[in-house]
């Protein structure tokens, strides 16, 4: 059985400090505490930064004797990350949790893998290949990545409504299409070119 | 490891019950509450447990308060001591021992977890 009284500790106090970290953690239902969503921040002076980027985090039943599951949910670059699922090569994730740890030092950890990849402990082999072997083209494609997929969230809706209505699409569509999708621009852009 | 640790504990509660003041391991204060009409002071004792965190590492409750399983705080519910001198309350770090094989580590410090003698 999950820790609830833990977990609500948890959230309140990382949210309390969220102007000081920029880390973020929030229920994605107020039903259930055992999914959340984390938010970190991209770490300056890295590929990532100025990116924003989601973690699923699912609390498993042994929670806090047993570590969290997290994944990332926005997609990112980065030899320990898979580029196709999410999934986090991180040993405190792992064998190396304690339940002294807490959602929030969990998602400073994987904040600080972003500023330090470790390309001989690959999770996505093709990444860690290419930062090895050519690291200009890593840095590359993880900024390309970041401004793609980490960047557009934190637009403002009318920034968003701004960039698809100058790629050509009616306003008032492109309203009703960022509103069903929940304000997700690269999903409003999909439905809107499927027509 | 079962035996050893009802020996801890035993040892511990000893200490607890043997002491009133200087223990290491918790700490009592006398206190005044209060003066009655009829001339009689009455007095009370309050006690502390001594750590150094004021909350346990493992469930995040106050050290004076008890641990997420029980009700009351106090004797039934103590705080243990490491070797390496961190402090939880014992029925946390008990479920965290438990489940490590074959070593368990302090989650602080992530020493090998030995429960002070």
């Amino acid at each position: 059985m999950v820790d609830f009284a833990r977990v609500q500790k948890e959230l309140q106090e990382c949210n309390r400090d969220f102007e000081v970290s920029g880390i973020k953690v929030m229920p994605k239902s107020d039903a259930n505490l055992a999914h959340l969503l984390g938010t970190i921040p991209g770490p300056l002076g890295t590929p990532y930064e100025g990116g924003s980027f989601k973690i699923d985090i699912t609390l498993p039943d042994g929670y806090p004797f047993e570590p969290p599951k997290m994944q990332f949910a926005t997609k990112v670059w980065h030899p320990n990350i898979s580029s196709q699922s999410g999934a986090i090569c991180l040993d405190i994730l792992k064998d190396q949790w304690s339940p002294a740890l807490t959602l929030k030092t969990a998602l400073l950890s994987v904040q600080a893998l972003l500023s330090a990849p470790e390309p001989d402990d690959p999770q996505d082999a093709v990444v860690a290949q290419q930062y090895l072997r050519d690291y200009p083209t890593f840095m590359g494609t993880a900024r390309y990545w970041t401004e793609a997929f980490a960047m557009t969230s934190s637009l403002g809706v009318e920034d968003k409504v701004l960039k698809l209505v100058e790629m050509g699409f009616p306003e008032a569509l492109v309203r009703s299409t960022l509103v069903s999708v929940d304000g997700d621009e690269n999903m409003a852009l999909e439905k809107l070119c499927s027509g | 490891m079962g035996n050893s640790l009802v020996a801890a504990k035993e040892k511990h509660n000893l200490k607890r019950q043997s002491t009133f003041g200087d223990d290491n391991e918790s700490s009592w204060d006398s206190a005044v509450m209060g003066w009655n009409p009829h001339g009689k002071w009455h007095a009370v004792a309050s006690w502390t447990w001594d750590a150094q965190d004021e909350t346990c590492g493992i469930c995040r409750m106050a050290f004076d308060g008890c641990c997420p399983d029980c009700k009351l705080p106090g004797d039934d519910c103590p705080l243990i001591w490491g070797a390496c001198n961190h402090a939880f309350h014992l029925h946390c770090i008990l479920k965290w021992v438990n489940s490590q094989t074959p070593q368990a580590h302090c989650p602080m410090c992530r020493r090998e977890w030995q429960f002070k003698g």
